[in-house]
Formats: structure tokens, sequence, C-alpha cells
């Protein structure tokens, strides 16, 4: 982008490192400690085992947590997308002032603090008499990925060509024909990385999620709550879990996004 | 919802462009389309905002509109300060992330190829990795029994383990910093790799030092970028109940603890949602105030 004089690029590469020591050296200190244990300050070299593993499999309330949570991502991930898609469809279908309008409203949880959508929705679900449980979750989740699901298939919807469609109606195609075999072929790749996506982002949801839920928790509640109580092994193991998880999502998800051309 | 209806049709009459036939499919879409924002989204929010102006009395939610929670919000002794120290707490998180992401985003902009695609993937990854166990983590560092006063023990450097880490405003502006950096980092790089590259040539080809190109090329341009950096992280920062919880003990109290704890055990909504609104509204002048400072054409 500039050429910098090397003193500059050695500086600003030290302040990098010291960034990447900030956002990972914490998470590798949990991971260590999930195999090893320690004694009088001083790591037990030899006590490397996956006991704390085997503790995490049996702890029926980490195991409900984690089905909870897949349930409640599968749910949002599914929401999100055909709600999203909707909407990326119809902003797509013309202008006027109204998909303005609407635009903003689906931006709206995105741009406010996770603490007044939840809020919000917790003062609704109870002024409409809906009781809170895993269904609340789910409708706060969705409407806190909605953005992001209808901003992919927006984004890819814009980079296609008019023509496209105009041709297979002038084909003879009905709308349903073109949508089934013109649009949705092209749609699905970024179909596939908001999906992962929104589940990425529904799974670690926490602020929101703490307060619409009724009685069941998900996992980072479950987490939450396990940490109140103190630094245990099986927390160290259940976080390594987890983010094993996470990466392997982020790095799938990635495999789907096309890499802006100036990165290729 | 009559004003919710009214924009549905008026849409649908503008949709049928030309067209005789009703198309049952458009009408539909273009209902849910509108039905769904308005009902989970923009509903919830008008219903927060008539929630602030009723009050509780013996344990029950009064329904008249009284201005009784703004009143206490600005009369009572107990809210105000927390107030201004967790806005100063947001600004202070704003201020770090920025000025450690900016040289972070600039120096991945700078790369080429591969080693920029890796990098940068490793820059953006901690954003999608579980914000509790980011909060657990730093905290099992930070703690008196934590990681740091271990290495520190061992290392000699102090003989006491120090407590001013944990437990107070100075553990959650840290913590706040750390999980919220790549917020920053993401879109000051992508408003730094918008920059076409003929006008750094340009301005090299024209005589300027690196440090006159940044001063008069880079930094305004990018300017927008580091805006939206700041005001994300502000903002969440702001907000954040969870962290200040997990590492700011008994002194490292904020606003948004004290939200939450008016729908928790003070049970007391109106008055929880009537501080949230003042929250928004802080959240809403940031906002319009990064617009205008970012404006482009308005380098500084």
């Amino acid at each position: 982008m500039i050429r910098l004089p090397r003193a500059a690029t050695a500086l600003l590469a030290l302040v990098a490192g010291f960034v990447a020591l900030l956002l990972y050296g914490p998470l590798f200190v949990a991971i260590f400690f999930s195999f090893f244990r320690l004694e009088r300050n001083a790591v037990r070299w030899d006590s490397f085992s996956f006991d704390a593993y085997g503790a995490l499999v049996q702890n029926e309330g980490i195991i409900e947590a984690i089905g909870n949570t897949l349930i409640v991502g599968g749910a949002a991930v599914a929401l999100s997308l055909i709600i999203g898609t909707l909407l990326a469809f119809h902003y797509h279908g013309g202008r006027s002032r109204a998909r303005e309008v609407l635009q903003f409203i689906i931006f709206l949880p995105f741009l406010m603090p996770p603490i007044i959508t939840g809020l919000a929705l917790l003062i609704f679900f109870r002024e409409a008499d809906i009781p809170r449980s895993l269904v609340t979750v789910v409708i706060g989740h969705t409407v806190f990925v909605l953005v992001l699901v209808y901003r992919i298939v927006l984004a890819r919807l814009q980079s296609l060509p008019p023509s496209l469609v105009e041709a297979s109606l002038d084909l003879g195609a009905s709308r349903w024909q073109t949508f089934r075999h013109v649009l949705a072929p092209s749609l699905t790749s970024a179909l596939i990385s908001a999906a992962i996506l929104a589940f990425a982002l529904s799974f670690d949801e926490t602020l929101i999620t703490l307060l619409v839920t009724g009685t069941s928790s998900t996992l980072p509640m479950r987490l939450w709550a396990m940490m109140r109580m103190g630094f245990t092994p099986d927390i160290n193991a259940l976080v390594t879990v987890i983010l094993a998880g996470s990466t392997a999502l982020s790095l799938l998800a990635l495999r789907f996004v096309k890499p802006p051309r100036a990165l290729e | 919802m009559p004003s919710g209806r009214a924009v549905t049709t008026e849409t649908v009459g503008v949709d049928r462009r030309g067209g005789a036939a009703v198309d049952p499919y458009r009408l539909v879409v273009t209902i849910l389309a509108y039905a769904l924002p308005i009902v989970f989204i923009l509903v919830p929010l008008a219903m927060f905002l008539v929630q602030s102006f009723y009050h509780v009395e013996d344990g029950r939610i009064v329904r008249d509109l009284t201005l009784v929670n703004y009143e206490r919000f600005f009369t009572a002794a107990a809210f105000l300060p927390v107030f201004v120290r967790t806005c100063a707490l947001a600004l202070g998180v704003a201020a770090i992330t920025v000025a450690l992401a900016y040289p972070v985003a600039f120096l991945l902009a700078s790369l080429e190829g591969r080693r920029k695609y890796a990098l940068t993937l490793v820059f953006v990854i901690p954003l999608l990795m579980s914000y509790i166990i980011k909060i657990y983590a730093i905290r099992s560092i930070l703690g008196g029994n934590g990681f740091l006063n271990r290495i520190l023990l061992y290392l000699g450097v102090i003989d006491q383990p120090v407590t001013f880490l944990i437990f107070n405003l100075n553990a959650v502006l840290l913590t706040l910093s750390v999980i919220l950096l790549p917020f920053a980092i993401l879109p000051i790089f992508v408003a730094l790799e918008r920059i076409p590259r003929n006008i750094l040539d340009a301005s090299a080809d024209l005589g300027a030092s690196s440090w006159r190109t940044f001063r008069s090329i880079i930094w305004p341009l990018g300017l927008q970028g580091t805006v939206i950096g700041a005001s994300f992280t502000f903002m969440l920062a702001l907000g954040d109940f969870v962290t200040p919880q997990m590492v700011g003990g008994t002194s490292g109290f904020t606003f948004g603890r004290i939200i939450y704890s008016q729908f928790g055990f003070a049970f007391n909504w109106p008055f929880g949602a009537a501080l949230s609104v003042v929250l928004l509204v802080v959240v809403m002048i940031a906002i319009v105030l990064a617009g205008r400072l970012s404006r482009p054409g308005h380098p500084s």
C-alpha cells in the first residue's frame, strides 16, 4: 500500500505481535491448563491427562446445555435464512422509501447495544404473555443474526447481472422456475456462508440470551454459571472444546466466503 | 399496528409495475417482509420506550405515563456518577482499541498476497470466538492467583501477588479492550484497503515523504473506518453487563450492571427501561457525532 521505512514496518509488526498475544495468549493458557495441573505455583509437567475431558462427558448439565445450544442455533439459522432471503429479495425488487425504512429496522438490533435489544424483547414477551423459554431465545437470536444473512444474500443478489433473470423470463420460464434454476444455484454458497456465520454468532450469543431465557440454559450461560464458582479443570476442558468448534466453524465459513480480490 | 399496514399496502401498489394480474406470491412476500421485522423489532422497541414511562408501586407496575423514572435518575445521588464513569470507561475502551487496532490494520493493508490473507484471518477469527470464554481466560490471567501474578512472582519482580488488576474498573477496562479489539481492527482494515493505490503512488512520485503521505492521504481517507471502529467498541463497552460482573467485583460497578439488576432482584422494569433509554440516547449521540467527524470532504 505504501512503501514504509524499515523501522516503521518493524514497529507495526511489534504492535501486531503484541495484539495477537493479547487475543490468543489467554486462550492458550486456558487450553494448557485443561491438560496440566498446577501445584504450588509450578506446572506439574508429568500431570498430562484427559481426565478433565472425561469429567465433561459425565456432566449432564453441560450435555443438556450443548443440546439446547444446537437446537437454538439450528432454529435461529433456519428462520434467519428464510426471513433474511425473503427480505433481501424484497429489497432487491425495486426502490422505494418503504424499503429503506425496512432495511433500517432490520439493522437496528445491530446498531444498538445488545442489552437494549434483549430488554425490548423481554418486555415485549411479557406484554404479549409469551412465557420465557427456548422459543423466546430462538426469536432473540433470529432478530440478532437476521441482518447478517440479509446483507450476505443481498450482496450476492446485487452482484448478479440483471440480464440473467431477464433472459430466463424472456425464454419463457416462470418466476418460480427462474428462482429455482437461475437464482438459487448462484445463491447457494452465499447461503451456506451466511448459515455458518449465523450459527457461530448464535452459538456465542450471551447478553440477549441472558435476558430472554427461561429456566433452560445454553452453553455460554452454563459456562457463566460454572465460572462464577471458580476455576476447575473441566471448565478449561469445555473451553478447549468450544474453541476448537468455533475455529473449525470460522475456517469452514471462510472456505465459502470468497476472499476479496485484493486478498487473493 | 395501523401504520404498519398502511406502509405495506402502499408498497404493494408500487410493486405491481403495470401488471394487470395480482401476483399472489409477491403479495405474500411483501406482507411477510414487513410484518416480521415490525412485530419482532419495532413493536418491542416501542413497548420498551413506553415501559420507561410506567412506574412501580408496591411491587406492581402502574401503567400511567409519568416521568418519575427519569427524575429519579437525574436526582438520586447513586446513578449519575456511575453513568458518567461508565461513559468514561467506554471512551477509554474505544481509545485503547483504536490505538492498538490502527497499527495492526495498517500492517495488514500494507502486506501482499497469501501473507496478507493469512494474517487477516488471525485477527478476524477472534470475532467468532466465544465472548464468555475470553472473559474467563483473561480473568484467570489477571487474578490474584492468576497466571500473570505467578509469572511475576516466579521471576522475582514482585514478592506479593498484585491485586490492582482484578475486581475493579481497571480490570473491566483491560478485559473489554482485549475482547473488543477485533471489532476495531476490521473496519479500519476495510477502510485502509479501499484507498486506491494510484493516489499513494502519485503522492510518492510528487516527492511526499511516507509521513506526509500518511498525514495528508491515508489518515483522512481511513478516518471513516477508524471512527466506525471506535463507535463500535464504545457502544459495545457501554452496554456490557457480563464483563463488569465477571471481573469488576464490587468496585467495578457499571451502568449496564445497574440496568440488569433492575430486571433481576431489584425488580423495577420501568426504571430499568428508563435507564436503558438514557443509554440509548448516548449511543445515538455518539453515532451522530461519529457521522459528523468522519464525513468525507472534511479532512482535519
